[in-house]
């Protein structure tokens, strides 16, 4: 087989997998070989170079509506769950995506026939799919919370007065622009945005139970970092007021917010991260000079998210843990597109 | 017109007037006729008239002598590259525009030299032309990582979104700079340049295939593309040793350290091609491959797909073992046949029927009827398991198949509700005891004595 049939092939194949999910979503029972999908084939990737079969939708059965319904509660119920992360969902339920996209395709028949024929040219947001649920839920790596003691505190006192506390007026320690050239970075680390000043105006204070590290200043504003879930941050943020409140101070508790959220998790399949730049221009930033993963900033929600080729995902910025979920199950579909099969 | 209160220093008389003699105002005496005093000439302020020179001929303000500067760096770079006219143009339309931006126009000189290339830069990927960021880095003596900082800052201030540059279109370009051409090398070492652009692109095609690439910086793969090229040209036992440092040094080129990691790399990918070549019979190892690189590039599509084959038998009889134990829920047996990613759903049976025309199925595919299995065998779990996906795929991204090891996590606290009761125990450990203040405090003090003594 030359090469160009070998790439149509392979296109087909992709094209193919999303055509059976579908199909067993449907209710359709069609083991056919290829052949026959042909015609699936044609109405979901539009008319490719040799093939030019005219969209054919008829196929469509009613029921696709009442599956959105069901589909859209069972999402909303997910996301607002809050129990704790756990790995891939007991029913894994397969992708997804292409109802979604079906609806859709036939204001995307045009599209090129490499990398993903199931993404549209120029969206303004990612399209969300109708049957959710990669079955993958990002897990909280760390919480960054801000809370007001209300009294103005004396530094150097309570550094001499709390064995877990660190006070160097004097250091000068690296401020966050520096940070965004790091290239080297790990999971665990790009979630430490500390906020310094030029010159430390604050006491590092730590504890071991939630695990976590919190910024006291002079005015009695205090920044609590470290912890792995909401709860566990407004635990240790009342901890470190009892700590200042037992060294004499009147340390209050007030106006606590969590400003920052992030969270990680792996798709299990590498990804074409040269294709999702191409495609997904105008959110994704990839220098692979600079760092070695696709930076995308997502519109709604506002969610950075930073895509490796091995699959891994981190996803930042996010004040409420649904921020965090609905960003991923908007990114999954997109990240299923690119995943490429190894032969061009 | 007689001027008051003015004697003539000559004569004495007080008769003196205006007189415009060539334009040039005097006061002269009408009885003796001396001169009293001479205009506006002699009596100017000293140092210059009141008025300044840039009010009073209302001269446009001028572009800055650094921003001609730094167009004519822009320009200098651009002629170095030979590039073309309108990549000329836009880069100095753009380094103007960038200049006037608050953030650029009180940097440092140097931070402007280096926002002259990235200018460059971003025009030459605007229009096509391929150059890597470390090729700018090179011709500015910058740090690549400032460069890149400024690349960024400048972007999202002109709001430009530039194409990613594709290794295989730089690739022409960066081989350029090996001089390993007949005079400039011992014939024993020289490779026409062209054979040896055309070998390293294929490999560097290669590459990108198998994951190699993506994520990667793009000039140690090209380093190690045009080694690997220009070893398997002519795979003598001389070139077979020489190693890449003793390379570059001939080739005249700096040697990226990063580059002996991808030559390992893509030895490793053509090894599980030239291991399917029927005709060679003793074992492909990383030693022996790289005579064998010029038949795997020429049939290397064929290659992998015996591969191909190859890895997923290997993978069927691998989980024909282990689905015997497993439950099956789903019994409708669907043929490997079938498109891969159907099995997702589907019992473990089927994937113990393997079908030859299948195997040109990608090496993905053989990661879904394993990772199928083991979702369904295996509902507890609550994760698959995280490196053995890469082990089982033909070819996977390096970071996947030997992964870090990470430092493992403590036990979490499980169900905090966060209004939790805070025992006084707990807040006590932490507050040290009147005795350990004082001791600190002393010691805080000697510690700093000593230090003011020592400097």
């Amino acid at each position: 087989m030359d090469e160009s049939a070998l790439e149509r092939y392979f296109d087909d194949s992709i094209a193919n997998e999303s055509s059976f999910m579908l199909g067993e979503e449907l209710g359709l029972q069609d083991p056919a070989p290829p052949r026959q999908d042909a015609s699936h084939l044609s109405a979901k990737a539009g008319p490719r170079g040799e093939q030019g079969e005219e969209l054919d939708l008829s196929f469509l059965p009613d029921e696709l509506s009442t599956q959105d319904d069901t589909a859209a509660a069972a999402e909303s119920q997910t996301a607002a769950d809050t129990s704790h992360d756990s790995g891939i969902c007991p029913d894994y339920n397969s992708q997804d995506s292409t109802a979604a996209e079906l609806q859709q395709g036939a204001s995307t028949s045009g599209m090129g026939t490499s990398a993903s024929p199931f993404c549209p040219m120029t969206p303004m947001t990612p399209m969300t799919p109708v049957t959710e649920r990669s079955g993958i839920i990002p897990q909280l790596q760390n919480i960054v919370s801000t809370v007001n003691l209300c009294c103005p505190l004396d530094l150097k006192f309570i550094a001499l007065q709390a064995r877990n506390a660190e006070y160097n007026p004097k250091v000068l320690t690296m401020s966050q622009c520096q940070c965004q050239s790091v290239v080297n970075v790990t999971l665990e680390n790009m979630s430490l945005f500390i906020m310094v000043f030029q010159r430390f105006a604050a006491v590092i204070m730590r504890i071991r139970e939630p695990r976590t590290t919190a910024l006291i200043f002079s005015s009695g504003k205090m920044v609590c970092t470290g912890a792995k879930s909401e709860e566990q941050s407004r635990l240790a943020a009342r901890k470190y007021a009892r700590v200042v409140q037992k060294l004499g101070f009147p340390a209050r508790f007030m106006d606590f917010k969590i400003q920052n959220m992030v969270a990680s998790c792996d798709v299990f399949f590498p990804i074409r991260l040269e294709g999702l730049v191409l495609t997904h221009q105008q959110f994704s930033s990839y220098e692979p000079e600079l760092f070695p993963g696709l930076i995308y900033r997502m519109v709604k929600p506002r969610i950075v998210l930073l895509i490796f080729v091995s699959g891994k995902v981190v996803l930042t910025g996010a004040k409420e843990r649904a921020e965090i979920y609905e960003a991923f199950e908007n990114i999954y579909p997109i990240l299923r597109g690119f995943r490429k099969h190894v032969i061009t | 017109m007689p001027r008051p209160a003015l004697s003539c220093p000559g004569c004495g008389s007080s008769n003196i007037v205006d007189d415009a003699l060539y334009a040039q105002a005097q006061l002269v005496c009408v009885d003796c006729g001396s001169v009293v005093s001479e205009g506006a000439l002699v009596d100017d302020p000293v140092g210059g008239s009141a008025v300044s020179y840039s009010w009073s001929t209302a001269v446009d303000k001028k572009p800055c002598a650094n921003l001609i500067k730094g167009l004519q760096r822009v320009k200098a770079l651009c002629r170095s590259l030979r590039v073309h006219g309108e990549i000329e143009n836009l880069s100095q339309t753009n380094y103007r525009q960038a200049y006037q931006h608050e953030s650029f126009i009180k940097v440092s000189l140097q931070k402007k030299e280096v926002l002259a290339g990235c200018c460059v830069l971003v025009s030459c990927r605007l229009l096509n032309w391929p150059i890597t960021m470390g090729t700018i880095s090179c011709l500015l003596d910058a740090d690549p990582m400032v460069v890149g900082a400024v690349y960024q800052e400048m972007v999202k201030i002109l709001n430009i979104t530039a194409p990613i540059v594709n290794v295989t279109d730089v690739m022409e370009a960066h081989s350029q700079e090996y001089k390993i051409c007949s005079p400039q090398v011992p014939e024993e070492f020289a490779a026409n340049s062209k054979d040896l652009t055309k070998r390293a692109v294929a490999l560097v095609e290669l590459a990108a295939d198998s994951w190699i690439i993506t994520g990667r910086r793009p000039v140690p793969i090209m380093m190690a593309a045009i080694y690997l090229a220009w070893q398997s040209l002519q795979p003598t036992k001389h070139r077979l040793k020489f190693s890449l440092d003793k390379f570059c040094q001939i080739a005249k080129v700096n040697k990226h350290k990063a580059a002996l990691k991808r030559i390992t790399e893509i030895k490793e990918v053509l090894c599980k091609l030239g291991r399917e070549i029927p005709w060679v019979r003793e074992a492909v190892t990383p030693d022996n491959v790289v005579r064998q690189v010029e038949d795997i590039l020429q049939h290397r599509y064929a290659l992998l797909r015996r591969a191909l084959r190859t890895h997923e038998e290997a993978l069927l009889e691998e989980c024909q073992a282990s689905c015997e134990d497993s439950p099956t829920d789903d019994t409708a047996p669907s043929e490997i046949s079938e498109p891969v990613a159907q099995t997702k759903n589907s019992s473990s049976a089927e994937q113990c029927e393997p079908n030859a025309e299948r195997a040109k199925r990608s090496g993905d595919g053989d990661a879904d009827p394993c990772t199928a299995l083991e979702l369904h065998g295996d509902t507890q779990e609550s994760q698959v398991p995280a490196t053995n996906w890469g082990k089982r795929m033909l070819f996977a991204p390096p970071c996947v198949i030997h992964p870090k090891k990470r430092r493992m996590e403590q036990p979490e606290l499980k169900d905090v509700t966060g209004d939790e009761e805070i025992s006084d125990s707990e807040i006590d450990s932490y507050i040290r005891t009147p005795q350990e203040a004082r001791d600190f405090a002393l010691v805080q003090k000697m510690l700093s004595a000593s230090e003011s003594e020592k400097s």
